[in-house]
């Protein structure tokens, strides 16, 4: 796009785009934390723990986080299995108090994280709490960021971007948190190593 | 379960349609109230932001579409293809849902989870299912009480936004076989257990198509729920379909069309769900539908398209010319007979269904053009029911007293005496009825034109003798 675009969906001039994710994420009900790369697994046990998830799925986008996360979880005496392992089966994935994924990019304007295909289609929306790590260099300014390149959507059969936990107001207005979705999101934004 | 929509229309009307609507007077309360909210969290979204300048680019982006409807359609054929999409292209309604029965009847399917999709209603697609023997679940909250109490939506965001909560809560008991507790959470949280298991269980999931990107073929549904995503995710099969006007060029329009259609349509700077889909599971993936179908949809579009009333193609449907509706606000969705209330529907209802059924619905507007002021791609709405107002008073379908009226009315005062003369001839003849100067019940036919408003005497001496 030529002129810069003027939406509220587009990053500020001169706005800080990590400190502008985690105010997005804020803004959108989901919790938000700052963590360095070493302290991930931790920091994903914590959450897990403060939400008493016992069943977890962790996706298998979380990368080089993976392995570290599984450990973790077993350590804690958790029942974690790989998304990838058991998606096949509905009725357990059904019945998950939590996944774990990575993204494939977030948007600091609206504190959205990007979800491709590859963490499950499903993953990021079947359980009551899903945990979401972001790499700092995953942070994009605006929607205008992530569209600018249509190749993004040619490497997966689903590109989801997700703005916090899901809500309904069809009844009377009244805003409900945890519709069909996660009642609860939480990001944890892994700092770049310096 | 599910009710017919097409004979309320035809069969009564929008004048004693509203006028039903009129006598329930929890929809001039809440209607009102929840509409207002939507509007004034627009309003404050776009506080900081050249909302003109978005529009301006959303409707040239439309109008780019709607120009060269077919080729846009072409490419986006091609492309989905070229993901692995199944596509089809529908004439009409009836074609339609020949066209999903087969798909869902060859998918050996029992249960068919569906996401809100307008298109649907304007199909009339789940009755074509339902007496095929499959059963039909509704996943969108609003859409899924509708379902359950043999209603219909009367809203394009809030479907039940003509429903007080002890009505939603008296038929969702009815359906758990139990009472539920009265708040909105427990109601909420209750539906969400009971329609899990319809998504775990079912065979196929059809959704409609907020955009269909011609650039890479991808197709984008917009929702807060999540429903959207479960339907296209865990069912083996998904069929999405799609009005052929809801195309856009490229990628990059949805930078622009987003922000329009979440702002104007619930006020909120992004939806909690944006699924973007690219095909069928790829063989890498863990897991979603083998099998994706598109279903194009014409229904009356592409002669639109070439017609005066092009500019409704333009329409995304985010509600918002019904949240500002000085009619809509007093009436609901449920006075316009059909699928679309408010003043998308007074224009698209007698495009779609021809003035015969629908012609009146032009009538249903005080012309203040607010709608104008808030669509998000400034379609010139009140303009389009001044062009229907023109063709149905020259067609078929007005009344015929009301067209001999109206051309003698012309006829006379075309000759200058006779219209000299009426002046003082119509102030003699209501003279005896009025009091005060002003007539506030006249005889039939007027009886009903005195009924919401007084009729002034002509003055005693007329402008054109002072």
């Amino acid at each position: 796009m030529t002129r810069r675009l003027d939406a509220p969906t587009e990053l500020a001039p001169g706005a800080d785009p990590l400190a502008a994710f985690a105010a997005g994420v804020t803004r959108s009900a989901a919790g938000v934390g700052r963590v360095a790369a070493r302290d991930v697994a931790g920091a994903v046990m914590d959450v897990l723990g403060r939400h008493g998830a016992r069943s977890v799925a962790l996706s298998a986008d979380l990368g080089p986080h993976l392995d570290a996360v599984a450990a973790a979880c077993r350590d804690a005496g958790l029942d974690a299995e790989r998304y990838d392992a058991i998606a096949a089966d509905r009725a357990r994935i059904g019945a998950l108090d939590a996944t774990v994924t990575g993204c494939t990019a977030a948007i600091a304007a609206t504190g959205s994280v990007v979800l491709g295909a590859g963490a499950g289609r499903a993953a990021g929306l079947i359980a009551p709490l899903h945990v979401c790590v972001v790499r700092a260099e995953q942070v994009l300014g605006g929607l205008s960021d992530l569209f600018a390149d249509p190749g993004r959507f040619a490497s997966s059969s689903l590109t989801a971007l997700q703005t916090g936990p899901s809500r309904s107001a069809d009844i009377e207005k009244t805003l409900v948190i945890g519709a069909h979705g996660p009642c609860a999101v939480e990001v944890l934004l892994v700092e770049a190593t310096a | 379960m599910t009710t017919q929509h097409r004979d309320l229309l035809t069969e009564t009307g929008f004048e004693e349609l509203s006028e039903r609507q009129l006598a329930t007077p929890f929809i001039r309360q809440a209607v009102p109230k929840a509409t207002d909210h939507t509007v004034a969290a627009m309003g404050a979204l776009f506080a900081d932001h050249d909302r003109e300048a978005l529009r301006d680019r959303g409707a040239a982006i439309r109008d780019e579409v709607i120009a060269d409807l077919e080729t846009h359609l072409v490419d986006l054929v091609a492309a989905c293809e070229a993901k692995g999409v199944v596509v089809h292209r529908a004439t009409d309604a009836a074609h339609a849902r020949e066209i999903v029965r087969g798909i869902v009847r060859a998918a050996d399917a029992r249960t068919v989870v569906k996401s809100k999709s307008m298109m649907s209603e304007e199909i009339e697609l789940n009755p074509a299912l339902e007496a095929d023997g499959v059963k039909v679940v509704e996943t969108d909250l609003g859409e899924y009480v509708v379902q359950v109490s043999g209603d219909r939506p009367s809203h394009i965001i809030a479907p039940v936004i003509h429903l007080p909560r002890e009505k939603v809560r008296e038929s969702l008991s009815a359906v758990a076989g139990e009472q539920l507790p009265p708040e909105a959470e427990a109601l909420t949280a209750w539906a969400r257990e009971e329609l899990r298991g319809s998504f775990l269980a079912a065979e196929v999931g059809i959704t409609g198509v907020n955009f269909g990107v011609a650039e890479t073929g991808t197709l984008v549904l917009v929702t807060n729920e999540g429903n959207a995503r479960m339907t296209t995710s865990l069912p083996r099969v998904h069929v999405a379909l799609m009005g052929i006007e809801r195309v856009l060029p490229r990628m990059e329009d949805l930078a622009v069309m987003l922000p329009l259609l979440t702002g104007h349509g619930t006020g909120q700077q992004i939806s909690c769900y944006v699924t973007m889909i690219d095909g069928p599971r790829r063989e890498d993936e863990p897991d979603g539908p083998e099998e994706q179908h598109l279903v194009l949809i014409d229904n009356g579009r592409s002669a639109l398209a070439r017609s005066e009333y092009a500019d409704i193609l333009r329409c995304i449907r985010c509600g918002a010319c019904q949240n500002i509706c000085p009619v809509y606000r007093q009436v609901g969705g449920h006075a316009y007979g059909w699928v679309y209330g408010g003043p998308i529907g007074a224009v698209l209802t007698p495009l779609l269904r021809g003035d015969e059924d629908g012609g009146e619905l032009a009538q249903a507007s005080s012309l203040c053009a607010a709608c104008d002021d808030i669509c998000p791609v400034k379609i010139p709405l009140h303009e389009l029911l001044v062009k229907l107002r023109r063709r149905r008073a020259e067609g078929d379908s007005a009344p015929r007293v009301e067209k001999i009226a109206f051309a003698l009315w012309s006829r006379a005062w075309s000759v200058p005496w006779v219209y000299r003369l009426s002046g003082p001839l119509g102030r003699l003849t209501l003279l005896p009825l009025a009091r005060g100067g002003r007539v506030r019940r006249a005889p039939r036919p007027l009886a009903r034109w005195t009924s919401g408003r007084s009729l002034p005497l002509p003055a005693r001496r007329p402008f054109h003798r002072r």
